[in-house]
């Protein structure tokens, strides 16, 4: 079969199951544009209003679903545009293709109009990265990224095609020659299996740390089995939160520098720490030595490189978590330590924080969590509102939370909340942002509007940088340094100028108003004013530890 | 710090070296030595680096390459026997 260069790309996308791709046109992608309009019928194409937003709605898309999701820009500007999204995927080990044009092939390297190496600028925040120079190899070249990025430990592939490859003829272009991931993951040994499950069984106290490699595995069921077994609590990296439902006696929701004071006392004070699909994130562990203090450390993991990396473990396996816990459950037996369990029931008791009737971000994301249910996808942006929703929403459903973890990129949530929506059916989304990171992105309201998307925007608008702020009021003497936003943006007329819908809410009872005869087919904006001095407690300083805890 | 060596199968193409040396980049890590050569087999290239670290630096740098798609292959070589896994 003949088929030319943007041909094949369409060939292998729809070979590889995508139905939905989110991207921007630009002049070294036209031909492949031009083969997506003629495909319209197969392949969704959702135009965003900048490509950042568009590989953050992929992410989102991606992290939602659990499908490789794909992404298209330009060469030049619209590549570069991709990185802060294409780092972040890379961070939060999300599958993502990344599609891009560049120059036709005689005029790379001279500095032409629109030409930048993306695969040099990209190198260190992929999985792996390839610029096609002869279109005979493209089908090869995606069937490899779509197989490097849904495999192992997920991450962002991305594949850079000059012009000229896109309008080439490939006279044989047979594909199915690349087959499945083979990246040379590790499967536990039974003799590693033999020597965790003995430890386990001369500890008293055991913890389990469950992070992002959870979901991505599927072991929700096999978490929940293993911790009935061993009646183990659970504390949760941001990455693994939603893989148990808040409800489970023992989740003790996040842990780690803004995480749920039992999740970080209870993780501190056990003997041994199995650690599941975790890589032992500063932002969780702060100090390594008092971390490891006491207590046997038990590390598995699907990537090699992540054991002993920032945390040494005593033991570990290298392998996808549902396939080690389906070895380690048949071994382990039941225990039950009544003290430890007693012990864990009062530090939840102390963890709880008085109740308020007012207009607190705890209230705000509490109160619009009653009209949402357990399927609702949640997005967020960065900074104090994310770790309040961390701590106080409440996910039921694995897959239902889309964050920036490792990357903290400000201005991810409304591209991840759109790929979210998408990805789920055109259902109500949910994104909770700051007045400061939804100042980042937020021309991506017009995608939202023109793909009729019922997204509830949350703004938790302080006025200020909150995480910064605060960190000034306790690190820098109240030295508010460039994080007061002395802006007058009116953000229901925004939403209103976007043809979405605003509504502003200062008291809880008109949250409860606005919350009610959501339009089914755009978005709306809900400007929250708080406080502009209230503070994400407890609070770990950067590498200290448990004993160093601020609660109030 | 004790010295060590790399020895790496690669794919023989543009852009491994640039890959292969990103990575010590990235940590911070000098090459004393770099040694590249295609092998009996022309898909695959042989490199030989040394540089100096620990040994949390040399199983990181060990484990690290043996993501890259492009290598194929990692021994490390020390002045004490050690194993990658």
């Amino acid at each position: 079969m003949k088929l030319n260069g943007a041909q094949i790309v369409i060939d292998r996308l729809l070979a590889h199951g995508v139905t939905t791709v989110f991207g921007y046109p630009g002049g070294q992608v036209l031909p492949l544009y031009d083969e997506l309009y003629k495909n319209a019928d197969k392949i969704h194409h959702v135009l965003t209003a900048h490509e950042q937003g568009a590989a953050h709605a992929a992410d989102g898309y991606a992290r939602t679903s659990g499908k490789t999701a794909v992404v298209i820009a330009t060469s030049g500007p619209g590549a570069t545009n991709l990185v802060t999204g294409i780092a972040n995927a890379y961070l939060d080990s999300v599958p993502l293709v990344a599609v891009t044009g560049n120059v036709a092939v005689p005029l790379l390297g001279r500095d032409s109009f629109q030409e930048v190496d993306i695969m040099g600028i990209t190198q260190p925040i992929v999985k792996h990265n390839y610029v096609v120079r002869d279109v005979g190899a493209l089908g090869d070249t995606l069937d490899e990224a779509f197989a490097i990025a849904g495999s192992g430990r997920r991450g962002p592939v991305l594949v850079d095609i000059p012009k000229d490859i896109q309008t080439d003829v490939c006279e044989r272009c047979d594909a199915g020659s690349v087959v499945g991931g083979g990246d040379g993951t590790a499967h536990p040994r039974v003799s590693d299996v033999e020597r965790i499950v003995s430890a386990i069984k001369n500890c008293k106290k055991p913890y389990i740390y469950a992070g992002g490699g959870v979901l991505a595995s599927g072991a929700e069921a096999e978490l929940r089995a293993l911790s009935e077994r061993l009646s183990a609590p659970v504390g949760f990296s941001m990455m693994g939160l939603s893989a148990l439902p808040d409800d489970y006696a023992l989740n003790l929701g996040m842990t780690g520098m803004h995480g749920k004071y039992a999740a970080t006392v209870a993780k501190s004070e056990c003997d041994v720490l199995i650690a599941l699909g975790v890589r032992f994130s500063d932002r969780a562990t702060g100090n390594v030595g008092e971390y490891r203090e006491g207590k046997l450390i038990i590390h598995v993991d699907i990537d090699l490189a992540e054991i002993g990396k920032n945390v040494p473990s005593h033991m570990y396996v290298c392998g996808d978590v549902k396939e080690v816990l389906a070895k380690l459950l048949p071994a382990l037996p039941a225990m039950r330590n009544g003290e430890w369990l007693s012990r864990v029931e009062t530090l939840k008791k102390e963890d709880c924080q008085p109740e308020t009737a007012c207009f607190t971000p705890r209230n705000i994301i509490k109160t619009v969590r009653r009209f949402c249910d357990d399927e609702t996808v949640v997005a967020t942006d960065v900074g104090q509102h994310q770790m309040w929703v961390m701590q106080h929403y409440g996910f039921m459903k694995p897959r239902t939370l889309l964050t920036s973890g490792g990357l903290g990129a400000m201005g991810y949530g409304l591209g991840a909340a759109i790929g979210g929506c998408m990805a789920n059916g055109k259902r109500k989304t949910v994104l909770f942002t700051g007045d400061g990171s939804f100042g980042m992105n937020l021309t991506e309201l017009a995608t939202a509007v023109s793909q009729e998307l019922p997204v509830v925007i949350i703004i938790l608008n302080n006025g200020v940088l909150g995480l910064p702020r605060q960190w000034q009021t306790v690190f820098f003497e109240e030295r508010y340094s460039q994080s007061t936003l002395d802006r007058k943006t009116d953000f229901p007329a925004l939403a209103n100028a976007f043809g979405a819908e605003g509504r502003s809410a200062e008291t809880l009872a008109q949250l409860e108003a606005a919350m009610q005869n959501l339009p089914g087919d755009k978005p709306v904006v809900i400007d929250c004013r708080i406080d502009m001095d209230e503070k994400v407690l407890p609070m770990i300083p950067p590498g200290g530890s448990v004993k160093d805890i601020i609660v109030n | 710090m004790e010295r060590f060596t790399i020895e790496l199968i690669v794919s023989n193409h543009y852009g491994v070296l640039n890959r292969i040396t990103g990575l010590y980049t990235r940590r911070g890590y000098n090459i004393d030595s770099l040694h590249v050569s295609e092998t009996e087999n022309p898909e695959r290239s042989r490199m030989l680096i040394t540089s100096k670290g620990d040994e949390y630096i040399q199983t990181q740098m060990a484990r690290q390459l043996a993501k890259l798609h492009d290598v194929q292959e990692v021994i490390l070589m020390t002045q004490v026997r050690r194993s990658v896994d």
